[in-house]
This record gives structure tokens, C-alpha cells and sequence, in this order.
């Protein structure tokens, strides 16, 4: 994990997964409470429909996620957030079955409802077991304990030195290394 | 700044010191002192032994790679808001 694009990736993965959670889980309609009405798909205009059906196939799901319906009110808002969260989580450096990991244990951390699920779904049809499961589940709780000790004692960082820098440039730049 | 002083290595009894050492092995580096944070886990080994054999029970290498699961616990620590 020495690559910075490593961790590029995973800062948009952490980004994309908080901008869908908290339009979900502030938004999901509740009984006898709708405050934004998310779209449905025999109701969408014809580019809206054309998005849904990319989202469906990412997925590999009959349903489209909570937040981009509700999202779809306005079509091209849709599309570039659309772009945004399928360029976030595609396979690049990292793999999408490590990229639902990560979602999964920020949506865990963030005790984001719609995200815990989605993301818990998606790591398992991509494959991960309940033993899989466990393991981020697991590191998610201990490093939500480590973090708070360290808060709580404010600590200072003090293990930043031992990962070494990437002199690598930005992709399709040129180096500026010393 | 801490509120606590951190100890030394010296300062703390051999079997804390004990667990103090495996903190160079599992990272993997000559620390001049162990990490402030194994250092706080040293300060009560009832607690900070099976705490660090529980991180290390999820951290090891299974479905996920040990270098997937640091990622995680990085972005854990990011979304908590922690820089230490």
C-alpha cells in the first residue's frame, strides 16, 4: 500500500460513500413521512431511465440505490454524480471487492443504516464470506477503540515517518522528485 | 499534547516490556521508542494484551490482506477524525 494512488482511490471511495449515505439516511422515506420523493424508475424521463439502467447493471440489481433516485430529480445533477461514484468505485488500483470493504467500514464508523446495509450486500455478492465480514468488522471495531484512546490521551502522531513518500507524479504528469 | 506523560520503555516492568518489543515486529521497524499508542496499551497489560491480541486476530492476513486491512483501519481512523 505504498502507492499514493492506493490511497487516492480510497479517499474517493470514503468521499462518494459519505455523499450517498447522508442523502439516504437523512432522506429515506419513513412511515407516513416522505420528504423527498425518490423516483421511480416507470416514472423516470428518458435520460433518467438511461442512468438507471447503468446503475442496475453496476450493481447487478433489479433495484436502483435509495440515494440516486432520490437524487433524480434533477437528470444531469444525476449523471455527473453517477459518473463521480461509478469512476470512485470501479476496479482500478484497488479492487471493487476491497472498495465495498472500505465503504462498508466507514458506513459502519459513520453509523450510516442505509450504507451499513448496501455496502454489507455488495461485499457479499461480490464474494466475501461472513468470515470476510468478520475481519473488517473486526478491524473497524478495534481502530474505532484505538481512535478514541488516542483522542481522549491526544496523542500526538507519531508514526508518520515510517511509510515512505511516492515521488510518482500525478497521472499523465511528469516527476518533480528531488 | 498528551495529557498523559509518556513513559520511556525502560520505565515500565519487564513483562510490559515484553509486549513493548512485539511492537517493532508487527510494524515492522526499529522504533528509538515503541509507538505512543503500544505505550498506552503497555501502561495496563490486562487490558491493553487482550486488546492488542484481538487488533491482531482481525489484522492478520485471511480474506483480506494485512495491507487491505491497515487501509481500512486508516480510513476508519480518518472518518473518526483522529490524526494521531
Amino acid at each position: 500500500m505504498q502507492e499514493d494512488a492506493l490511497w487516492y482511490e480510497a479517499a474517493f471511495v470514503v468521499g462518494m460513500t459519505n455523499a450517498l449515505n447522508v442523502v439516504a439516511d437523512a432522506l429515506a422515506p419513513q412511515p407516513g413521512i416522505t420528504l423527498v420523493a425518490p423516483v421511480e424508475a416507470s416514472h423516470a424521463d428518458p435520460k433518467t431511465a438511461a442512468l438507471f439502467a447503468e446503475i442496475r447493471t453496476f450493481y447487478a440489481s433489479e433495484e436502483v440505490p435509495l440515494p440516486f433516485r432520490l437524487m433524480a430529480h434533477d437528470a444531469a445533477y444525476l449523471a455527473e454524480l453517477w459518473q463521480a461514484v461509478q469512476r470512485a468505485f470501479s476496479e482500478q488500483h484497488l479492487t471493487r471487492r476491497v472498495k465495498e470493504a472500505l465503504a462498508f467500514a466507514v458506513s459502519v464508523t459513520s453509523r450510516s443504516a442505509f450504507g451499513t446495509a448496501f455496502h454489507l450486500a455488495e461485499m457479499r455478492r461480490l464474494g466475501v464470506s461472513e468470515g470476510g465480514v468478520m475481519e473488517v468488522l473486526g478491524v473497524t471495531q478495534m481502530f474505532s477503540s484505538y481512535t478514541k484512546i488516542a483522542d481522549t490521551l491526544q496523542l500526538e502522531p507519531d508514526m508518520h515517518h515510517i511509510a515512505p513518500v511516492d515521488w510518482s507524479p500525478a497521472p499523465g504528469g511528469r516527476s518533480s522528485a528531488p | 499534547m498528551p495529557t498523559v506523560r509518556l513513559r520511556e520503555m525502560a520505565e515500565y516492568p519487564e513483562m510490559a516490556q515484553k509486549m513493548l518489543a512485539l511492537s517493532k515486529e508487527w510494524f515492522q521497524y526499529d522504533f528509538h521508542q515503541p509507538p505512543a499508542m503500544s505505550r498506552v496499551m503497555a501502561w495496563d497489560p490486562a487490558f491493553g494484551g487482550p486488546h492488542g491480541r484481538a487488533m491482531k486476530r482481525a489484522a492478520m492476513p485471511g480474506e483480506f490482506s494485512r495491507a487491505e486491512k491497515e487501509m481500512v483501519a486508516a480510513l476508519v481512523s480518518g472518518v473518526n477524525a483522529c490524526a494521531y
